[in-house]
């Protein structure tokens, strides 16, 4: 071998030697060094912790909004005692049957753990079987209404004092829209299966997300129910004229 | 004369080549022997670094092991806690509405025995009034029957208005007395 071809395999060797050792630690062949090990690892803040089973459940006093937002009433007529449901809108106001207070010397209200809340003005609507009743005492809680009318087939929650008995709540579906055969209301109103009884009327009914989508009135023969949609409600809510003061005995 | 050969110079002799091959090869050399020195060098550190990080990795994962197995048994005994206060808040809503349920029954009995007593109280009174124009009127007929007995002494015509007042009388007591016995009938 020629001298030149020596130093020529002398540079050659140099430069994969350099090559080798930088292509090793370049290339990541050598490993790094240890970041160093931190003093905490435990995030600050946990993410997406799911509530423990049940706790969707619970609420300031065990009773969910939907009881706590019933209330019984107690009409004491001048001959005669009845009694029915109706349900809050806001601080001060219920929902409930115009024939649930009519010929009433007294109305008597309770909430779902038996507080007696004072009673104000009471007004009737002309053109439904609903009535407005002001409280002195603020309400518990209320439900939020529903955007629009129920469909056939959504589902349905009654929540009320069946036969004047225990706070009480039932489901079902709603079946159809139909013609009151009673003619206590203007329209129509709506069909469904949930079970009622006498003093369920005024019964708040509502959607699956606890939203009224109409108010329980009449049980029809075959057990299903009836009901003032939230249509007709706010309708009379939103017409000044449509509730008067109500006429004792 | 001849004239002399010419002579050219010979090529530069290598003679000094082969130690600069080799000195070439003996840097070549060095210089990997140095390149293997730094990167073992490097790796003994880092396996050092690395040992060291790896045993305070596994303290600490004791350490947070350990603390999970606390948790857990906190976590075991927390859940009891809370299936038995859930138990125990269903059994005190339940309590509630059967309490409220039963105030709201004996406040309606209480308001349907304040109207029977009402009613009670206004057949009390009617009855009062009943038997009171009965009183009158058997009064009446009493002192008309006396007034008949010295007929002689009084008009006829004064007889016969105090007949019809106390036949007048004893109807409205009759009236009076037969609404009483229609109320009071089953």
């Amino acid at each position: 071998m020629t001298s030149g071809a020596r130093s020529l395999a002398g540079r050659a060797l140099l430069v994969g030697a350099l090559f080798l050792t930088g292509s090793l630690g370049g290339c990541g062949v050598l490993p790094p060094l240890p970041e160093p090990v931190p003093s905490d690892i435990v995030p600050s803040a946990p993410a997406n912790l799911s509530p423990a089973a049940g706790g969707d459940a619970l609420s300031p006093d065990g009773f969910d909004a939907v009881e706590r937002m019933a209330v019984r009433i107690r009409n004491v007529g001048c001959e005669e005692l009845s009694t029915g449901s109706g349900f809050a809108i806001d601080d001060h106001t219920l929902i409930t049957n115009k024939h649930v207070v009519a010929d009433s010397k007294e109305l008597e209200v309770s909430t779902y753990d038996g507080h007696d809340i004072t009673v104000g003005a009471t007004a009737t609507a002309g053109l439904a079987d609903l009535a407005v009743v002001r409280t002195t005492d603020p309400l518990p809680s209320y439900p939020e209404l529903a955007k629009t009318d129920p469909k056939p087939g959504d589902p349905v929650t009654v929540v009320g004092y069946p036969a004047g008995g225990e706070l009480t709540v039932t489901e079902g579906e709603v079946i159809s829209t139909t013609r009151d055969p009673l003619n206590a209301n203007l329209g129509e109103v709506l069909l469904t299966d949930a079970p009622v009884e006498p003093g369920s009327s005024g019964s708040a009914a509502l959607d699956d997300k606890g939203r009224v989508i109409g108010v329980v009135y009449a049980k029809t023969a075959d057990d299903n129910s009836l009901l003032v949609p939230l249509s007709t409600l706010q309708d009379m809510l939103a017409d000044d004229t449509a509730f008067t003061p109500a006429k004792g005995c | 004369m001849t004239e002399a050969p010419a002579v050219t110079a010979p090529d530069p002799a290598p003679a000094s080549a082969p130690g600069r091959g080799r000195g070439r090869g003996a840097r070549v050399l060095a210089v990997l022997l140095v390149a293997t020195i730094a990167v073992g060098a490097y790796l003994w550190v880092t396996t050092v670094r690395w040992q060291r990080s790896s045993a305070e990795w596994e303290e600490k994962a004791h350490g947070y092991a350990e603390e999970v197995a606390s948790l857990r048994m906190q976590l075991d005994g927390a859940s009891s806690e809370l299936e038995a206060a859930r138990d125990q808040l269903s059994t005190a809503t339940a309590r509630i509405t059967d309490l409220a349920n039963e105030k709201a029954q004996l406040g309606d009995e209480n308001v349907a025995s304040q109207q029977y007593l009402d009613y009670q109280t206004q057949v009390s009174g009617a009855a009062a009034t009943v038997a009171s124009a009965l009183g009158q009127c058997v009064s009446g007929q009493e002192q008309l029957v006396g007034y008949l007995k010295d007929a002689d002494q009084y008009e006829a015509s004064d007889l016969r208005r105090y007949e019809e007042q106390v036949n007048e009388l004893c109807a409205d007591a009759e009236r009076a007395n037969e609404s009483l016995q229609q109320e009071l009938r089953p």
